[in-house]
């Protein structure tokens, strides 16, 4: 096998959980503005809920900047700059609230918490020079109990599946596996889809992952070429595919209708 | 077609279904003689293997007739009288061509989440949960066998359903059990478990050359089935403080040579440690109770094997790593490669060596299914194996 670089990416999981952590507070903040009024020991009439809901609303936009720019460094600098509001903000609500001090002397403490990471990763971010880097580099290998020549013909008989791992600019390899193992077919290619992470989020979920479904597709080749057809099974009819794993039915016969 | 499905946590009913039809050329179909609750479907009953959904039908231990077959399934006969193993093996895979057939790489449709349960993979298995496929299983009227064409062994008629049935899973598991344990003369071997698969663990462990077999249970008409059947020696947990101890003071302070776990994931045993446990998995803090590996890790001699053949699905808890390591073990576990088996085991009980239907107590019609799972599951009526009648 040759070796291949893996490229890094800029942002790592710090930065992405810094991103889901924004996203996740902000969506509390604007669906349940009282809620969180009364969490951190602030009134839950007045101005305060919408202060709540103008935060909640600003967490957001952070946490999608986040996942979507390649380098997101000013980005992480905002959140540092709104770790700040908000401990000024819980400041003015000990004043005006003795009676809660406690649950706000909480809040102030996560605040703090949080702000730690916020600073370290974006001087980290602000350090990193040159173009950024956001493909992943995806590398998805099969072992194929045949000759080369064997795979390399299916491969090419696989017309949806060649066509598809084109479309995404990947390189396909063969090379012969160790010890008579048959042949190792890899796929490799830079996923790097749009809206950054948070694309990436929203194929996972659909089923659009080309990750995932070449994982699939490389499998339903091993089958075919290995014992000559993809097994169905009751509850997965049609065989390895991303949408019925999702959906399985129960393992019992199928109806005629269903067949 | 009638058939055995789970309803949900400690529910199962007989019910109507589909009957099952060719969708692979591999295919065949077979009519149901006979078919048996494994110790392995208390497990699914309990519902502490994951992945198992409303309706599923249970069962991986049937026999039957062929009454149909894909087009590419050239050494079956409508007609045939065959026992079908219950891992599904394509044959081709590396796997299955070492050997290895519950390790088939070819026939889980759900690979990719039995990959993220296990890191990789392992084969399908009748009416087992859809980790490890969703394939409808054999406690019913007819089954869906695919890759007919490898798994199914063809039985002569003569033979009765009850010797050659256990072919498809407890006599092979209870037999590769024994054969991990590496047997040389004079060896000594513990079994946990006096279960159907503990049983055949100790008959196997005595029929490779063991100079002794102990089997540890809890239920004397088990321990008395296993004396009576086996040749082993027995040990009453209930009678001892500790187990380790107690086999220790039984092989001149070595320790056994090897010890067979034929327990699994839903062990019992007295003291606290069991309700940390069992609190522990009822709240899915951790998925098995291994109180039997505990102790056959810990009494095993050292530099002996452990062995592991009781079902265990996800994570414990207190593993003690740390005398495996230090003392030399070898821990060696599967679910059994049955196919491997199945032939020179049927030799062996042609040949008149063993009658493995010694472990059945219980035979019932298949739609007294319900009330054989409750028997066997709360040992009523002294169950040890019950087999339905379709």
């Amino acid at each position: 096998m040759a070796v291949h670089a893996v490229r890094a990416r800029d942002k790592d999981p710090l930065a992405q959980f810094l991103g889901w952590f924004s996203i996740a507070l902000g969506t509390a903040q604007v669906a349940a503005p009282r809620a969180l009024c009364r969490l951190v020991g602030a009134k839950e009439d007045g101005a305060a809920p919408t202060v709540m809901r103008a935060l909640g609303a600003r967490e957001l936009a952070q946490g999608a900047g986040i996942l979507i720019r390649p380098r997101p460094t000013m980005w992480l600098w905002s959140r540092v700059a709104g770790d700040a509001l908000d401990l000024s903000l819980l400041g003015l609500t000990a004043a005006k609230n003795e009676g809660r001090r406690g649950r706000t002397a909480f809040a102030i403490a996560n605040v703090l918490a949080v702000t730690v990471p916020d600073v370290l990763e974006s001087r980290r971010l602000g350090r990193k020079e040159g173009r950024p880097q956001a493909g992943r580099l995806i590398r998805k290998a099969v072992t194929i109990n045949g000759a080369q020549s064997m795979v390399e013909e299916a491969w090419g008989a696989a017309e949806e599946l060649r066509r598809k791992v084109a479309g995404a600019g990947a390189t396909v390899t063969f090379a012969a596996a160790p010890g008579n193992r048959g042949t190792e077919l890899a796929v490799e290619f830079v996923h790097e889809p749009p809206a950054g992470d948070l694309g990436a989020a929203v194929q996972k979920l659909t089923g659009n992952d080309l990750a995932t479904q070449l994982g699939d597709d490389l499998r339903r080749l091993k089958q075919e070429i290995e014992a000559g057809e993809v097994v169905r099974s009751d509850g997965t009819p049609s065989g390895h595919l991303l949408a019925d794993h999702l959906r399985q039915r129960a393992a019992q016969p199928l109806q005629e209708a269903t067949r | 077609m009638r058939a055995t499905c789970w309803k949900g946590p400690n529910k199962v009913e007989v019910e109507n279904v589909p009957d099952p039809t060719i969708l692979n050329d591999r295919d065949a179909i077979v009519r149901i003689t006979s078919t048996a609750i494994c110790g392995s479907d208390l497990h699914l009953l309990d519902g502490y293997i994951p992945a198992m959904k409303r309706g599923d039908i249970l069962g991986h231990e049937f026999m039957g007739e062929v009454v149909e077959k894909g087009k590419a399934v050239a050494n079956l006969d409508v007609g045939d009288r065959v026992v079908v193993p219950f891992p599904i093996s394509c044959g081709n895979c590396n796997a299955c061509q070492s050997e290895l057939y519950s390790l088939c790489e070819n026939s889980n449709p759900n690979a990719r989440l039995a990959e993220k349960m296990f890191g990789h993979p392992t084969a399908g298995i009748f009416g087992y949960s859809h980790l490890t496929g969703g394939f409808a299983g054999g406690q019913a009227e007819y089954a869906r066998v695919p890759f007919a064409d490898v798994g199914p062994i063809k039985i002569e008629n003569g033979v009765p359903d009850e010797s050659v049935l256990f072919l498809s899973d407890i006599f092979p598991t209870g037999y590769m059990g024994a054969e991990f344990c590496e047997i040389e003369r004079g060896d000594v071997i513990a079994v946990w478990g006096a279960g159907p698969v503990g049983q055949f663990a100790a008959a196997s462990a005595k029929m490779l050359g063991a100079e002794r077999v102990i089997v540890i249970d809890r239920f004397e008409y088990r321990l008395r089935i296993a004396r009576e059947h086996t040749g082993a020696e027995t040990l009453n947990y209930e009678d001892v403080d500790k187990v380790p101890e107690a086999l220790k003071e039984l092989t001149g302070g070595r320790g056994p040579d090897a010890c067979i776990d034929a327990v699994g994931m839903e062990a019992h045993y007295h003291g606290p440690l069991y309700a940390y446990d069992r609190v522990k998995q009822a709240a899915r803090i951790e998925t098995d109770r291994p109180f039997a590996l505990r102790e056959a890790i810990m009494s095993c001699r050292n530099g002996g094997i452990v062995s592991v053949i009781g079902a265990y699905g996800g994570l414990v808890d207190k593993f003690p790593l740390g005398a495996v390591m230090n003392r030399g073990l070898t821990i060696k576990a599967a679910q059994c490669h049955v196919h491997r088996y199945m032939r020179p085991l049927l030799e062996r009980i042609q040949n008149g060596e063993i009658d493995p239907s010694f472990v059945i107590t219980h035979k019932l019609a298949l739609d007294d299914a319900p009330k054989g799972y409750e028997m066997f599951k709360h040992k009523e009526d002294d169950c040890l194996k019950v087999v339905l009648k379709p």
